[in-house]
């Protein structure tokens, strides 16, 4: 059956409820930060903020705080409540995606650092128009796999994953045109692969976002669709 | 210290409540030892040889005897005192009331002796001679040592005859009373007898001369005396032994001079038979019946019927059960019964008279509303998955009340024999009725074929408390005796019942409690 | 690429359960205390050498519909019923079905250990020795085989004489189950065998459970779910008398099909 998204404070145990919002809860912040973090990495590069760029990297730690906690949490319930069903389906869904979102962050700290690097080499602004598409991709792809899982929507996340599937052509795509670059340009070798670098990592987000997607599916449905086909996803999600 | 206040405080706490309760408890208990104590001192008191005391009066006087008790003297300041002195054949009575102002002296000497007799009760006073039929004659201190010597003879002798008695006459005396006397049966009979003549015959045929304190003299065949005792000479040990002879003939032998002296043996042990023959009665068809109620019957609204006529069975006075007993078993199917089978005996009854089977059934219909109100408690008590259990291994209905459900109600069933025999041991009245006798000197068990004899008439120490109370000649006399009795049928209960607890308390504790 | 997901059913009668065949089968049962009706149109399969777990609020009849497995329902005249019970293809009301056959076949287990108040070998032979004499030899080998099997032998061996009482709680109910194995059931049916236990003596009927399935059909009534997840292959949830939901145990406990099964077996109000 599909559960919504007010199905976790209906427990005779008010405390159970309270302990399965807060994982959500937690989760929504941690979300809310690295999805900063991204969008912050990006434009430190676009306007060549360089101290932007060491924020992102000092707050990863706020990250990987964030997702220790979110584990500890999510361990006390198993060990305490022996969640069962949605319930079960919840925590384990929460700490598949805290774990995605922290590499989302580690990807957003990569970024920052590659950018430093381009600003502090002033390489020019090469490459920065695919980074600017892919990126608006990204983030959106990010927030709405958040507001999926919030919402327990899995029309939402279905899309998200054909939006992934969108990204990686794009970025199949602006690879080609980046490699022409250093072709013709012996000189920009160094530049263009870091902006390769940035493109690589914010490719790697989407899939994340993807995973996060497929978390949504998993809880609310029961599904588990991360091997399954792209194209058989509509009629095997739909027949639930 | 501080323990100490708490727990001081919690029983503060309690209340009246608690003190109230507490009362009730200790009062019970304080009467039930003051009713035990009473039957003790004066029922066994008398079987101690107390001094005899030799009372001087005003007037030069004497008399020997025992005091019994102390009155006032109706209008004066003054008491007098009620001495036993026996010696009913010289003085006509064995009382004598002394007022105490009139005593000059009160001597104890060790030369005063006490028979007890057969006939006339006790004579106290002292032994001036010993006759012997031979013509010997023993005088003085002599006289003592020779009447303790030829006594022991005589009693040798009267055990023997009272074995013959027993052992071959009687049972020869019933068959020819029931006409079932062969030709060797009527000669063995007859040398029996001559045999007893004999022995009678050989027996000191003595003379003892005696006197009373007061002066008169007497002369006693030794053979009409039972039990001789210079109580005054006798220090604690030997009066400790003639105690404890006193009680042992009290318990082993039968009674003498209309209940009023002598033993009790033939009351034991038909009160204890009988009791047993109810059990044996009430304790199958108490246990089906409640079996039936709690177990096979349909729950319904006749059910619950039954049940409360049951218990209210309970409450039938004991007497309307001896009428019951005596119109039904007696008369009716005892009556049957010796129409059918024994009619060569008639008139003569057999079973168309009471007799310990009717007595027992009798007291077996009283007590059974007991047994099974206490049999379905217990079977009300097994806990529901005991019976499960046993069904859902196989067992039938009846393979499951068979082999767990009886067993486990076996203590309940036994707290109701306790019960039943409590209230039958002390029933006189319904007895009276159907079978209970003044005098059987006969037990109803012996070795003679059917060696249990459900058709005689047995004693019972509750009758003979009343006969010994109400019939007899001289209440006074017979009081201590009534005492003992007392005291020995609370002891006979006490008995019964221990043993059905202590059984009880084996098949509890062989498997542990009910885990509920 | 399959979806790693066991094949929905509308109907718990309908589970595929051809890896086994079913040992008892229920066919449009219900079943009523006088007027009040206890269990309505009930049909499903159980099966073979699998453990079987009904489960359900108090009240909900898992008890009723275990009773009805072996006809304890009978002792009660207010009982009446519509259907069948199949055991092994035979209708278990039939009038060829002897009763007490039937019960040693389909042995019973209760949630308060009811050892008789007799020794430990007694209790374990008492089944044996309700149909007819045997020697004495053989009552002592079924004994033992009744008592490994029950996982009880090592620590009683040595005083099976010894009042049946005075065992721990758990020990008892092993004891129960041995004595249950003792006559040699296909079926064992356990009404909370473990909720009057302490958890480590509840654990070690739950490993007895899951050992006896190789020989034996299972049927487990259990007020705790996480006992019913553990033990069981196959859970039925049941509500007001009726089957809601039907189906294997991974099932029903990670993504139950519907809402009345989820919400109780999550602990929220319906």
């Amino acid at each position: 059956m599909d559960i919504t998204s007010d199905i976790h404070s209906q427990h005779i145990s008010r405390q159970f409820n309270h302990e399965l919002e807060e994982l959500k809860t937690h989760l929504m912040a941690m979300g809310g930060l690295v999805e900063k973090q991204v969008q912050d990495a990006v434009n430190s590069l676009l306007d060549a903020d360089s101290s932007l760029a060491e924020r992102v990297v000092d707050n990863d730690r706020a990250v990987n705080d964030m997702q220790i906690k979110i584990d500890d949490e999510c361990t006390r319930v198993l060990a305490r409540r022996q969640p069962a069903a949605s319930d079960l389906r919840l925590v384990l869904a929460v700490i598949r995606a805290a774990s995605d979102l922290e590499r989302i962050g580690d990807e957003a700290s990569k970024i920052a650092r590659n950018a430093i690097e381009l600003i502090e080499n002033d390489s020019g602004s090469r490459g920065f128009v695919e980074v600017r598409i892919i990126s608006e991709h990204v983030r959106r792809m990010m927030r709405d796999s958040l507001t999926s899982f919030a919402r327990f929507d899995t029309d939402l996340a279905l899309q998200i994953v054909e939006e992934d599937q969108k990204v990686d052509s794009e970025y199949q795509s602006a690879m080609r045109s980046l490699m022409t670059f250093m072709m013709e340009d012996a000189r920009s070798i160094s530049p263009v692969l870091g902006i390769m670098w940035i493109l690589r990592a914010l490719e790697r987000v989407g899939d994340h976002a993807n995973n996060l997607a497929e978390y949504v599916v998993y809880l609310v449905k029961g599904l588990d669709i991360r091997h399954t086909n792209p194209d058989d996803l509509d009629e095997e999600v739909g027949d639930r | 210290m501080h323990h100490w206040q708490r727990s001081k405080r919690k029983s503060a706490g309690e209340g009246p409540w608690a003190w109230l309760a507490a009362g009730s408890v200790a009062t019970s208990l304080a009467l039930l030892a003051l009713l035990l104590g009473l039957l003790a001192v004066r029922g066994l008191g008398h079987f101690w040889p107390a001094d005899v005391a030799l009372v001087t009066l005003d007037d030069g006087r004497q008399l020997a005897g025992r005091a019994v008790k102390e009155a006032p003297l109706p209008g004066r300041e003054a008491r007098e005192r009620l001495y036993r002195d026996g010696n009913r054949d010289v003085d006509g009575d064995i009382w004598e009331w002394v007022a105490l102002e009139r005593i000059q002296d009160i001597a104890h000497p060790e030369d005063l002796v006490v028979l007890e007799r057969r006939r006339w009760g006790e004579f106290i006073g002292r032994l001036v001679a010993i006759e012997t039929a031979s013509g010997e004659r023993f005088s003085g201190d002599a006289a003592w040592p020779a009447l303790k010597e030829r006594l022991a003879v005589v009693e040798d002798g009267r055990r023997q005859i009272a074995q013959l008695r027993e052992e071959t006459i009687q049972p020869l005396v019933r068959r020819v009373e029931a006409g079932q006397a062969s030709a060797e049966d009527r000669a063995a009979l007859a040398s029996a007898q001559s045999q007893v003549n004999a022995r009678q015959a050989a027996l000191p045929d003595d003379t003892l001369v005696l006197e009373s304190v007061g002066g008169r003299s007497l002369r006693q065949p030794l053979t009409d005396v039972v039990r001789a005792l210079q109580p005054n000479a006798m220090g604690p040990v030997d009066k400790l032994a003639t105690w404890g002879q006193g009680v042992w003939r009290f318990l082993s032998e039968g009674p003498r001079a209309a209940n009023t002296a002598g033993g009790v043996w033939p009351a034991i042990f038909g009160t204890v038979l009988m009791v047993v023959l109810m059990s044996i009665f009430v304790m199958p068809f108490g246990v089906l019946a409640a079996v039936y109620l709690n177990e096979v019957a349909h729950q319904g609204r006749l059910i619950r019927w039954v049940r409360i006529g049951v218990r209210n069975l309970a409450g039938v006075p004991s007497i309307v059960y001896g009428v019951f007993g005596l119109g039904v078993f007696v008369y009716g199917i005892g009556g049957h019964l010796d129409d059918w089978f024994f009619a060569s005996r008639l008139p003569s009854p057999t079973f168309g008279t009471g007799g310990l089977l009717w007595a027992s059934l009798t007291l077996a219909l009283l007590t059974l509303p007991v047994v099974i109100v206490a049999t379905e408690e217990g079977l009300a008590r097994i806990p529901e998955s005991q019976r499960e259990g046993a069904l859902a291994l196989g067992a039938t209905r009846t393979e499951m009340l068979w082999r767990v459900v009886l067993p486990m109600a076996m203590p309940a069933m036994l707290t109701g024999v306790i019960l039943a025999v409590a209230r039958a041991a002390g029933e006189v009245a319904p007895l009276m009725l159907v079978g209970v006798a003044k005098m059987a000197p006969q037990v109803p068990l012996d070795g003679e074929f059917p060696f249990l004899h459900l058709d005689r008439k047995f004693m019972h120490l509750g009758y003979h408390i009343f006969d010994a109370a109400f019939r007899s000649g001289d209440v006074q006399a017979a009081m201590p005796l009534i005492y003992a009795t007392a005291l020995l049928l609370v002891v006979v209960i006490l008995v019964l019942n221990l043993t059905a607890i202590f059984l009880r308390h084996y098949l509890r504790g062989r498997h542990g409690t009910l885990p509920h | 690429m399959t979806v790693m997901q066991h094949t929905p059913s509308t109907s718990g009668a309908l589970i595929d359960f051809s890896a086994h065949a079913s040992s008892l089968e229920v066919r449009d049962f219900a079943l009523r205390y006088g007027d009040k009706p206890a269990l309505s149109n009930l049909t499903l399969r159980v099966p073979r050498h699998r453990v079987t777990a009904f489960i359900g609020p108090s009240g909900c009849g898992k008890s009723t519909l275990l009773r009805a497995l072996n006809r304890l329902h009978d002792l009660n005249e207010s009982v009446s019923r519509e259907g069948s019970i199949h055991l092994e293809g035979q209708d278990i009301h039939a009038p060829e079905m002897m009763v007490a056959e039937l019960r040693r076949r389909v042995g019973m287990v209760f949630q308060v250990p009811n050892p008789f108040p007799m020794s430990i070998y007694d209790n374990v032979a008492f089944g044996l020795r309700l149909q007819g004499r045997m020697p004495k030899r053989r009552v002592d080998d079924v004994v033992e085989w009744a008592l490994r099997s029950a996982a009880l032998w090592d620590e009683v061996k040595d005083r099976l004489r010894a009042s049946a009482w005075s065992l721990s709680g758990g020990q008892q109910q092993r004891l129960v189950i041995a004595r249950t194995l003792a006559v040699g059931p296909e079926v064992l049916l356990l009404d909370e065998p473990a909720s009057a236990l302490d958890p480590i003596s509840s654990l070690k009927v739950e490993e007895l459970i899951r050992n006896l399935k190789s020989t034996l059909t299972l049927v487990l009534v259990t007020h705790n779910m996480q006992q019913a997840a553990r033990v069981s292959d196959y859970t039925a949830f049941l509500q007001d008398g009726e089957l809601v939901e039907y189906g294997p145990t991974d099932t029903l406990f990670t993504n139950p099909r519907l809402a009345r099964t989820e919400n109780y077996i999550t602990g929220r109000m319906a």
